[in-house]
């Protein structure tokens, strides 16, 4: 086997780096941890030692539940995404499929226009997209962002599926062509199966995107109870000049964490799943 | 390059041979297909994106304010910027902001990818782990950066004291210099995991065969890595790069939370500063044509990611 | 007069609010019960039954008819939430009254521009809150309530100095004021004797107005002696818009330097006594002050003064508010004072801010009787009262209001209405000081100041800009 190097050559060469990876990119939710379950007193005390907890308190995660709307942003967060990634999902694979697969008049320029949507900045699309919700009766209702996410969902989604569709062997599909299945349904029943990976990395690609979004989710649906997590959390957390830095850092955990615990499952098809769309040759 | 999947090098449209006497309905001719699928994605995209960006686009090219229709001004917004000292050293901060961070983004991605490709206990945990920064919404994960690099309650300045490596605290967001230094760390902090796991998923293609045979033919590790990890994994970086360029060109939360372009407009970036001109001083027409003035720039790079996307499949 | 929003005149209500009895024989008694009423329910209806004293009467016309309607109310989010409590009742309780549903929203104050902005192009508020200057910025989305406001402050006895020289735009009132948050030197009493300030506590000070009466030089002095017993002075000099441009434009104001002259139009910053005040605080930022200001945003000051990290600091008294509450050993070792002076005078950053109603709403008969009957003595005294003082009120008649009183290291806040003045001084506060207060002209001189040494090189910097924004 290549590469069964010795013990003190992996920890060099592997240990140390991952180590040194996992602090980096760690370090800085262990604080969030840390502030989550600090009193506010301690906090700015500068005799504590900022790295470890001296008293141990639940109290910002009670105040986050309790004089927040915590769970009901998390609802409202969950059901925007959800929907917004099985609505982009369902036009990817459908566009995924037509780039990859079939020759139409404006093919390529469709193609072409799809991804050029993301050059364009939420800071100054947003102006006139509220006349756009707004005409259409969607402010502040879930529909408002479940409309509006896929437009950055679906460049994205498209590519990874167009990439990845290509990579089925196109003799299955003539297969159950000439046995006289039609076209709708080879997709169907042929192709989305073996591509689940990448439609499963489309979707965890696309439920992150929605999850964290800000900007729309503050113009176009943020009336009382409609807020996100994120909305929610930067509105009711944050008064004047005073930020609640622990039930802030408890948010910023219990809204990252459930999602991290589902991709450690997922994780393993996902990683496949960009594998057949990205590389080539 | 290696032909590893000869089916998808043919990769087209499919033939539909042999079928002369089944009923050509719209759904079954290409053409007509293709439009059909198309439809959904496309009418979302029309209607959310390109109808308010050709409005974006047409207030670049007027003085409006906000609520307040203005007139057709031209490219007058686009030249005035020019003149402006203040774009000026945004379009700057922009540059350096993306050619500095995706570079390090793309190199520290690569080597977490490498070694992730291994065998390491709790490969899975690991990996969503790694994860993380990418997960938690900018929102937020950029307040936990604020106190970070706050002037007197950072953590790190704490640590640096207590050891007695410095007297004073570390002004990380005021500091000319290190306040662009700081932002960079953060975004780079949000950016590796992206390059990672778009990497690994391209190692994970490349068969173990290839590695053995390379060994079998004397190759060390780094001969390995050369010719045969990264021709397969270009495609992968290359076009993880372009995406990453674009985005870090269009960023807005992460600096408009940790400095608001500050101090002295030392790291405002387009997005910073376009909010600030088009929404805090109404000057919604000039605000667009900051947010827009990267389009032309952006868009050749895009053209030419998928360029080399369609190229891959000839 | 107010166009009845549904096109037609109700008639005298003998159909009204819950529980009341219809008819005209129970009218007066139903009327001098509504008086006495704490809720506006049905108040206002009853208001059109005959002259109810203490209830504004709105324009003569009869209200129209508001019952199924909607009103949305956009504020920011308050720093005291008990008071956003009591606005939410108070906003319950008139719905209820009226048949309206009520909805208000509160969002962190600097996301309310884009909302607004969304809901200029598209609709979705009735009744917008303002910050000081936004009502020249969105001039012409707002409705004209010149009679509502001059109404209100009459009942007040006028508008402070502050709020009268702020929120007419060309002539007309944009918008009804309710004051503004306050701000003042926060300052701790025992590291100032440590010093050699001694002075007599703070009740004393209340009762006989003599408060600690500093120069900007003496605050440098003596910032100096401070920080050399590890006790600095603390100002942010980030992009944010509350805390930075408190200290700026006063210490641009009081020496002798402005934004533009009275026509609008002539730019006075560059000026040589502001220079040499620059040089001053230049040498006084590194002598006394914490130097990590450039970095802080309005929440900076507050965490240090909390930990015991800063001696003097300009903020509202919020810092007072949590310190009471979670550090009570600063809260008895800390009281407030005036901004310093300079040779110009001594002035303070203030600016009104206003409820205002855009005017493509869809209620807009709905939004007038609210804000009429909110500024009422009643709603609007409540309010101010469970504040205790942060919220400056906006009429003359609440400055010798009894809750000044409550507590004595309140009393430098009560002061400063008299001293406000707003941004875009000495011309009016419109889109072009707007312009120049978003893009931190003024904060960013200082700390172009304060990071490169050259006064008089950041100081044409800013002349420079203003040029551009007011003569270009």
């Amino acid at each position: 086997m290549v590469g069964s190097a010795s013990m003190g050559r992996r920890i060099l060469t592997v240990y140390v780096p991952l180590a040194l990876f996992l602090v980096f990119l760690l370090l800085p939710f262990y604080w969030m941890i840390v502030v989550s379950l600090k009193p506010p007193t301690d906090l700015f005390n500068l005799r504590f030692n900022p790295f470890f907890i001296q008293h141990f308190t639940l109290k910002n995660y009670r105040y986050l539940f309790q004089e927040t709307a915590f769970v009901v942003w998390a609802k409202n967060t969950l059901v925007v995404s959800v929907a917004a990634t099985a609505l982009a999902l369902s036009c990817s694979v459908l566009i995924g499929y037509a780039l990859a697969r079939l020759r139409f008049p404006g093919g390529s320029a469709m193609g072409v226009g799809i991804f050029l949507a993301y050059l364009v900045p939420p800071t100054l699309l947003f102006l006139p997209l509220a006349q756009v919700v707004a005409g259409l009766h969607l402010y502040n209702t879930y529909w408002a962002l479940i409309f509006t996410y896929p437009t950055f969902l679906i460049p994205f989604g498209s590519w990874l599926l167009m990439g990845y569709f290509r990579t089925i062997p196109r003799e299955i599909e003539e297969c159950a062509l000439i046995d006289g299945s039609s076209r709708l349904g080879t997709l169907f029943k042929i192709v989305l199966p073996l591509s689940l990976p990448g439609i499963l990395s489309a979707a965890i690609f696309s439920f992150t995107l929605s999850w964290n979004e800000f900007l729309y989710a503050l113009i176009f649906m943020s009336s009382g109870p409609l807020k996100t997590i994120p909305v929610g959390t930067v509105s009711d957390l944050i008064k004047a000049d005073v930020l609640f830095w622990g039930p802030l850092m408890a948010s910023a955990l219990l809204g990252s964490v459930p999602i991290a615990v589902i991709y450690t499952f997922f994780v393993d098809h996902y990683v496949s799943g960009l594998t057949a769309g990205a590389v080539k040759g | 390059m290696p032909d590893l999947h000869p089916a998808a090098a043919r990769a087209g449209p499919l033939s539909a041979g042999g079928r002369g006497t089944y009923p050509r309905s719209l759904l079954e001719r290409e053409p007509s297909l293709g439009l059909l699928l198309m439809l959904p994605g496309t009418l979302l995209l029309v209607i959310f994106m390109a109808y308010p960006f050709f409005l974006g686009l047409w207030l670049s090219l007027t003085d409006s304010m906000i609520g307040h229709a203005g007139r057709f001004v031209g490219l007058l917004n686009f030249v005035n910027l020019i003149n402006d000292s203040i774009f000026r050293q945004t379009a700057r901060n922009t540059f350096i902001y993306a050619l500095v961070t995706v570079p390090f983004k793309l190199v520290l991605g690569l080597g977490l990818a490498l070694v992730l490709n291994t065998r390491i206990p709790f490969r899975n945990a690991i990996r969503a782990g790694v994860l993380m920064p990418f997960i938690v919404p900018t929102a937020l994960s950029s307040l936990g950066w604020l106190m970070l690099f706050d002037p007197i309650f950072s953590p790190f300045s704490w640590l640096l004291k207590h050891w007695g490596l410095i007297t004073r605290n570390i002004n990380f967001l005021g500091t000319p210099v290190l306040a662009i230094v700081s932002v960079m760390i953060a975004n780079i902090w949000r950016g590796t995991p992206f390059f990672a796991i778009t990497i690994l998923a391209g190692l994970q293609a490349v068969p173990a065969e290839l590695h053995d045979a390379a060994a079998i033919d004397g190759a060390g590790a780094w001969q390995r890595f050369w010719n045969v990890t990264v021709p397969i994994i270009l495609g992968v970086m290359l076009v993880s790069t372009l995406f990453s360029i674009i985005m870090t060109f269009a960023d807005f939360q992460l600096i408009y939370v940790l400095t608001k372009g500050g101090p002295a407009n030392e790291t405002h970036i387009f997005g910073t500063y376009a909010y600030q001109i088009g929404l805090s001083a109404t000057a919604i027409g000039q605000g667009a044509a900051i947010a827009l003035y990267m389009f032309p720039v952006l868009a050749a790079l895009a053209i030419l990611l998928l360029r080399y996307l369609r190229r891959e499949v000839a | 007069m107010a166009k009845a929003q549904r096109g037609r005149r109700v008639r005298r209500p003998s159909k009204r609010s819950h529980g009341e009895r219809s008819g005209r024989e129970g009218a007066l008694r139903i009327s001098r019960r509504a008086l006495l009423k704490v809720a506006g329910a049905g108040a206002l209806g009853l208001t059109a039954l005959g002259t109810v004293p203490g209830l504004w009467r709105w324009g003569g016309a009869a209200p129209a008819q508001l019952k199924g309607t909607s009103l949305s109310i956009l504020q920011a989010t308050y720093f005291i939430p008990t008071a956003q409590d009591l606005y939410k009742k108070q906003a319950a309780e008139w719905g209820q009254g009226q048949g309206v549903t009520v909805n208000t929203d509160f969002l962190n104050w600097p996301d309310l521009q884009p909302k607004i902005s969304a809901a200029i192009q598209a609709g979705g508020y009735d009744i917008v809150e303002l910050f000081p200057g936004w009502n020249y910025l969105y001039a012409e989305n707002l409705l004209d309530l010149t009679d509502l406001a001059d109404a209100v402050a009459k009942k007040g006895g006028g508008w402070e100095g502050f709020v009268a020289n702020d929120i007419k735009v060309n002539g007309r009132y944009l918008g009804v004021s309710h004051g503004n948050s306050n701000d003042a030197l926060n300052y701790r009493i025992s590291w100032l004797k440590e010093v050699g300030v001694n002075l007599p506590d703070p009740a004393e000070q209340a009762r006989t107005g003599k408060i600690l009466d500093l120069t900007f030089d003496e605050w440098f002095a003596l910032g100096k002696k401070l920080k050399a017993k590890g006790h600095p002075l603390g100002q942010a000099l980030g992009h944010s818009q509350g805390d930075p441009p408190s200290f700026c434009y006063p210490y641009m104001w009081s020496n002798g330097a402005m934004e533009v002259e009275k026509d609008g139009k002539t730019v006075a910053f560059n000026k040589p006594m502001f220079v040499d005040a620059m040089k001053r605080f230049i040498q006084a930022y590194k002598d006394g002050f914490d130097e990590s200001g450039p970095s802080w945003d309005d929440s900076s000051n507050n965490k240090a003064f909390h930990a015991g990290q800063l001696s003097m600091t300009l903020n509202g008294s919020s810092i007072y508010a949590v310190a009471l509450k979670d550090f009570p050993e600063i809260a008895q070792d800390m009281n407030h004072t005036l901004i310093p002076k300079g040779p110009a005078g001594r002035f303070s950053l203030l600016g009104a801010r206003t409820f205002a109603i855009l005017k493509n709403s869809k209620n807009v008969a709905g939004a007038k009787e609210f804000l009429a009957w909110w500024f009422d003595d009643k709603q609007y005294g409540d309010w101010i009262h469970i504040q205790g003082g942060y919220q400056l009120p906006s009429t003359k008649k609440w400055a010798k209001d009894p809750m000044w009183g409550k507590d004595p290291k309140m009393y430098a806040f009560s002061l400063q209405p008299s001293i406000g003045r707003d941004q875009g001084w000495a011309g009016p506060p419109n889109a072009k000081s707007g312009l120049a207060f978003s893009k931190y002209i003024m904060v960013d001189t200082f700390a172009k100041a304060v990071q490169s040494g050259d006064a008089a090189g950041s100081i044409k910097w800013g002349a420079d800009q203003l040029q551009a924004i007011y003569g270009g």
